[in-house]
């Protein structure tokens, strides 16, 4: 199924459009990867104030309020440029292992990144209760090695082989 | 000796043949140079925007620049030392590929930009507290580092696209 969308998709307009012009896919990755600038930026300032390494002056909830907003933003951008990489080549990401354990850490950190926002906002976080305060520092280490993996998983997409029986 | 005697050298040394001869080590050279680049690149555009008066406008810019710089150069450190590594495994390719030299010219550009930056505004930017607009040619060295940081992403990323 999934290779009759992938030979649908590319036979699409949009498709042929982007795969006729050279310049579109790494234009797209190029913003792709600011985006995870954007991303790993704010991402990096919210996990860094959890584990007490930056930004020390800071409430976690104000830059919470400030930074989450621009990692929503971030990661609907990556779809979207994610999408138009994909819609360019059908055949590439979608047959390789490496793009679905990619998308499944995106999912996870994304929920743990929503989570440890809701926990920190606990009567028992704002508090400054001490056990609570370990496991959002826990919660931020994991977070940190998943985003971390996640750029990982992203590069070695290029240097994975199709699993068997993906379309040329 | 010039340059392409160089690159020869350096492709005769076992660093160079240990890494180009690895079907892992220069991916993974690439994970951790893309991960020191966003993070170089997230953690100055947090600076840039505030100067910029788009960010963090409450913020006191000093206080931001002691926060991030030093994530700056922590992962700009990384990155290098990983870029290096993937220089010296195929020099001659990159020193024969137009981006890879426009992206080092951007990569100087933007480091005597942040040179002048701290050396010319240290002074001025103590007045830069919060609610208060940066000076302007404060603002234009933000939005030259913005610019030149997303141009060296996409020389980047470029550099693999072109043989």
């Amino acid at each position: 199924m999934l290779t009759a969308f992938a030979i649908w998709l590319r036979a699409t307009p949009l498709s042929l459009a982007i795969a006729s012009h050279d310049w579109v896919i790494p234009a797209v990755q190029s913003v792709h990867i600011v985006m995870i600038a954007a991303l790993i930026g704010s991402i990096l300032v919210i996990n860094l104030r959890l584990l007490n390494l930056i930004e020390k002056g800071q409430a976690i909830t104000t830059l919470m309020d400030h930074y989450l907003p621009v990692v929503a933003i971030s990661i609907l951008v990556l779809a979207l440029t994610g999408a138009v990489l994909i819609i360019g080549e059908p055949t590439r990401a979608l047959f390789r292992i490496t793009f679905w354990i990619k998308m499944a850490l995106v999912l996870a950190a994304a929920i743990l990144t929503w989570g440890l926002s809701r926990f920190s906002r606990t009567p028992a976080a704002l508090g400054g209760d001490a056990s609570t305060a370990m496991a959002l520092k826990g919660g931020a280490v994991l977070a940190l090695l998943l985003w971390t993996a996640i750029i990982f998983a992203g590069r070695w997409i290029g240097y994975t082989e199709g699993w068997p029986g993906a379309p040329q | 000796m010039d340059l392409n005697d160089l690159a020869e050298r350096l492709k005769a040394t076992p660093l160079s043949q240990a890494i180009s001869g690895s079907d892992t080590l220069f991916p993974l050279l690439e994970c951790v140079h893309v991960l020191a680049v966003v993070t170089v690149v997230g953690a100055i555009a947090i600076v840039d925007l505030r100067l910029l008066g788009l960010r963090a406008r409450g913020r006191h810019i000093q206080e931001l620049l002691h926060q991030f710089v030093p994530v700056t150069l922590a992962a700009f450190v990384v990155g290098f030392m990983a870029g290096a590594l993937m220089f010296i495994a195929k020099p001659d390719t990159y020193l024969a590929n137009g981006f890879f030299l426009a992206k080092m010219l951007l990569l100087a550009l933007a480091g005597a930009n942040a040179i002048a930056f701290h050396l010319i505004f240290n002074r001025a930017l103590a007045r830069v507290g919060p609610g208060v607009a940066a000076p302007l040619p404060a603002r234009l060295s933000g939005l030259f580092s913005l610019t030149a940081w997303i141009a060296i992403i996409a020389c980047g990323r470029w550099i693999g696209f072109t043989t």
